[in-house]
C-alpha cells in the first residue's frame, strides 16, 4: 500500500494530479478491486460509474487512505494540498440539536464550540456557505434539511480551505431534477471559475455525458477509460446498468 | 479543607445555607455535587449523541469488580482507587477496542459485558471480604454521601479539573467524530482515536462520582439532563450550556434534598433530573412557538 504526496512543479490544465497504478483490494476473502489504473488531471471533472457493488466508494476510500489496498495512489501536489470530499450517504442522528452553523464551526475550528465567540465565525461561514447558495441555511437544523440542501452544505465545507481535488461521491443521490441540474451547474462553475479538480462517482448518465471532461468505468477492474465523447449512452448504460442493458 | 468546611458551616449557622450543611458530610457532598455536575452535564451531550448511554452503565456495573479487586489488593474499603479506575479503565477500552475490532454492534458488545461485570463484582467481593455486606453493596450502587471523605473530594476535585480541559480541547473533534466518523477521517480526524479519548476521561469521571451518585443511577445523570436539554434547544452552544444547567441543579438540589429526607443522595439527584426532564417535554411546545427552537445562533 502507498500513499504519496509529490511537489507538484507543474500544475497546468491537462496535467496528472492524481495517479492510480495497479490498485487491489481484499474484503473478507472478496476481491472488491483488482489492478485499478486510473489518471485523473487538473482542472476536470472526472467521472467514476460503474453498476452498483463495482467498487467506486470503496476505490474513492482507497484514495483518501480509509482502505488497506495493493498498489499506488499518487498525489501530484505538495504537502499542503488537501482533499475536498462530499460523502455518498451521511447517517446521522436528526435528533441532536446540530445546525449548519455548528457543524462547520465543528469541521473548521478547534476553540470549543460552546465557549467561542459566535459573531466573528459567523460571517465567515455565511462566506463558506455562499459558495454554494446556501447563506439562508446557516441556522437551520442540519436534521431538517433536504437532500438537495444538505449536499450544498456538503459542498461549500468541502471547498476550505481549497481542496487540490474534490472528491464527490454520488452528488446527486436523493436529489429531484430540479435541484440536480442546479448541482450540475454549481460544478461546472467551480471547475471553469475558480479552476477546481473534481473526481465524481456518478450513476446519473446525463450528467456524466454534459459535464464531464474524463470518464472511468469500473467493475472490480476498469471497463472503459476515455472521453465522454467517445461513449453514447447505450456504452454508458452497458458500463453503468448492465443488466438493463442486457434486457 | 477545614478552612472551607468552617466558612459554609458558618453560612448555614448564620441562616444563609440550610441548617442540614453545619455537617461535614453535607459540605463535602454539595462541593462534589458543584464540582461534578456541569461536567457530567457537558459530557452527556456527547454520550447522547454517540448513543453510550449504556457504555456509561457498564462501566458504572465494572465498579463493584474495581472495589473488590482493589479489596484484594489490600486498599482500604473507604478508598479502592486503583482496583476502581483500573478495572473500570480496562473495561471501557476493551469494549471500544472489540467494538472497532469486530462486525458486533455496540448494543450486543454492551448486552454481552452489562450484567457479567456487576454479578463476577458481587461473587468477588463475597470471596474477598468472606461475608454479603449488603451495606458495602448499596453504597457503591447507589451512592452514600456518609462514606465521602476528604481524600475522596480531592481526587474528585483534581479528576474534573483535568477531565473538563481535556474535554473541552477535544469537544469539536470529539462531537464531530460522534455525529460522523466519515466527515470526520475527511477532515483528518482518527474518530476511533478520540473515541479513545472520550471513553477514557467519560471512566474517569462514572468512577469518581460514585460515592455521590451511585454505579446503578450515574447514567441517568449523564443522560437525562442532556436528554431534557435537547427537547428544548436548537443548536449545540445551546445543548452544551443547558445541559450544564440541569445537570449543576440536578446534583445539588438532589443533594440538599437527601439531607432533608432519609433517602441515598444518588436516588433523590436522579428524581430531580427526572422531574427536569417531564418539564422539559411541557416545555418544548411552548418554546417553539416563542422561536427559541428556529435555530437562531
Amino acid at each position: 500500500m502507498s500513499q504519496e504526496k509529490v511537489m507538484d512543479n507543474n500544475s497546468r490544465e491537462g496535467n496528472n494530479l492524481l495517479e492510480v497504478r495497479d490498485l487491489s483490494l481484499t474484503l473478507g476473502g472478496n476481491r472488491i478491486l483488482e489492478n485499478v489504473n486510473m489518471d485523473v488531471k487538473h482542472g476536470h471533472i472526472h467521472a467514476l460509474i460503474g453498476p452498483n457493488g463495482a467498487g467506486k466508494t470503496t476505490l474513492i476510500r482507497s484514495i483518501m487512505g480509509g482502505m488497506p489496498h495493493k498498489g499506488t495512489v499518487r498525489f501530484l501536489f505538495g504537502d499542503n494540498g488537501r482533499i475536498g470530499y462530499v460523502p455518498q450517504l451521511l447517517e446521522f442522528d436528526h435528533s441532536v440539536p446540530i445546525t449548519v452553523f455548528d457543524f462547520l464551526f465543528l469541521m473548521l475550528r478547534k476553540t470549543p464550540l460552546f465557549v467561542s465567540r459566535r459573531k466573528p465565525m459567523r460571517s465567515e461561514i455565511l462566506e463558506i456557505l455562499s459558495a454554494t447558495e446556501c447563506e439562508h441555511l446557516i441556522d437551520r437544523g442540519v436534521g431538517y434539511l433536504s437532500g438537495g440542501e444538505f449536499r450544498r452544505v456538503l459542498l461549500a465545507q468541502a471547498l476550505v480551505p481549497k481542496p487540490e481535488l474534490l472528491l464527490l461521491d454520488e452528488p446527486a443521490s436523493n436529489v429531484d431534477e430540479v435541484g440536480a441540474r442546479q448541482f450540475e451547474q454549481m460544478l461546472i462553475d467551480l471547475k471553469e471559475e475558480q479552476g477546481h479538480s473534481i473526481l465524481m462517482v456518478s450513476h446519473d448518465m446525463q450528467t456524466i455525458l454534459r459535464i464531464a471532461d474524463q470518464v472511468t468505468a469500473i467493475n472490480r477492474t476498469v471497463t472503459y477509460d476515455g472521453s465522454p465523447d467517445d461513449l453514447s449512452l447505450s456504452d454508458l448504460l452497458i458500463n453503468v446498468r448492465p443488466d438493463v442493458a442486457k434486457s | 479543607m477545614d478552612l472551607i468546611y468552617e466558612v459554609i458551616s458558618g453560612w448555614a449557622k448564620a441562616g444563609y445555607l440550610p441548617s442540614i450543611f453545619e455537617h461535614t458530610f453535607m459540605i463535602r457532598g454539595l462541593l462534589a455535587a458543584i464540582i461534578i455536575g456541569p461536567l457530567l452535564g457537558a459530557m452527556g451531550t456527547v454520550v447522547v449523541t454517540k448513543k453510550l448511554s449504556f457504555f456509561t452503565q457498564t462501566i458504572g456495573n465494572a465498579a463493584m469488580s474495581g472495589v473488590a479487586i482493589g479489596l484484594l489488593f489490600g486498599e482500604p474499603i473507604e478508598g479502592t482507587y486503583a482496583g476502581l479506575y483500573g478495572f473500570c479503565l480496562i473495561i471501557a477500552l476493551l469494549m471500544t477496542f472489540v467494538k472497532n475490532r469486530s462486525r458486533l454492534s455496540n448494543d450486543t458488545i454492551i448486552g454481552v459485558v452489562l450484567a457479567q461485570v456487576l454479578g463476577i463484582g458481587i461473587i468477588m467481593m463475597i470471596v474477598v471480604t468472606s461475608q454479603f455486606n449488603i451495606h458495602q453493596v448499596e453504597g457503591i450502587l447507589f451512592g452514600s454521601l456518609i462514606t465521602l471523605n476528604d481524600v475522596d473530594l480531592i481526587t474528585l476535585a483534581a479528576a474534573s479539573l483535568i477531565v473538563g480541559i481535556l474535554f473541552a480541547y477535544n469537544f469539536n473533534r470529539v462531537m464531530l467524530s460522534g455525529f460522523n466518523p466519515i466527515l470526520a477521517k475527511a477532515r483528518g480526524i482518527s474518530p476511533v482515536f478520540f473515541e479513545y479519548v472520550f471513553v477514557t476521561l467519560m471512566t474517569v469521571v462514572v468512577v469518581a462520582s460514585l460515592k455521590l451518585i451511585g454505579a446503578l443511577l450515574v447514567l441517568v445523570l449523564i443522560v437525562v439532563p442532556a436528554a431534557a436539554a435537547q427537547n428544548i434547544v436548537s443548536n449545540l452552544r445551546q445543548f452544551v450550556w443547558v445541559s450544564v444547567v440541569f445537570s449543576t441543579i440536578s446534583t445539588t438540589l438532589g443533594l440538599l434534598l437527601s439531607g432533608l429526607l432519609p433517602v441515598p443522595s444518588g436516588a433523590v439527584i436522579v428524581l430531580v433530573s427526572s422531574i427536569l426532564f417531564y418539564g422539559s417535554l411541557l416545555l418544548k411546545p411552548i418554546l417553539s412557538k416563542g422561536g427559541i427552537s428556529q435555530g437562531e445562533v
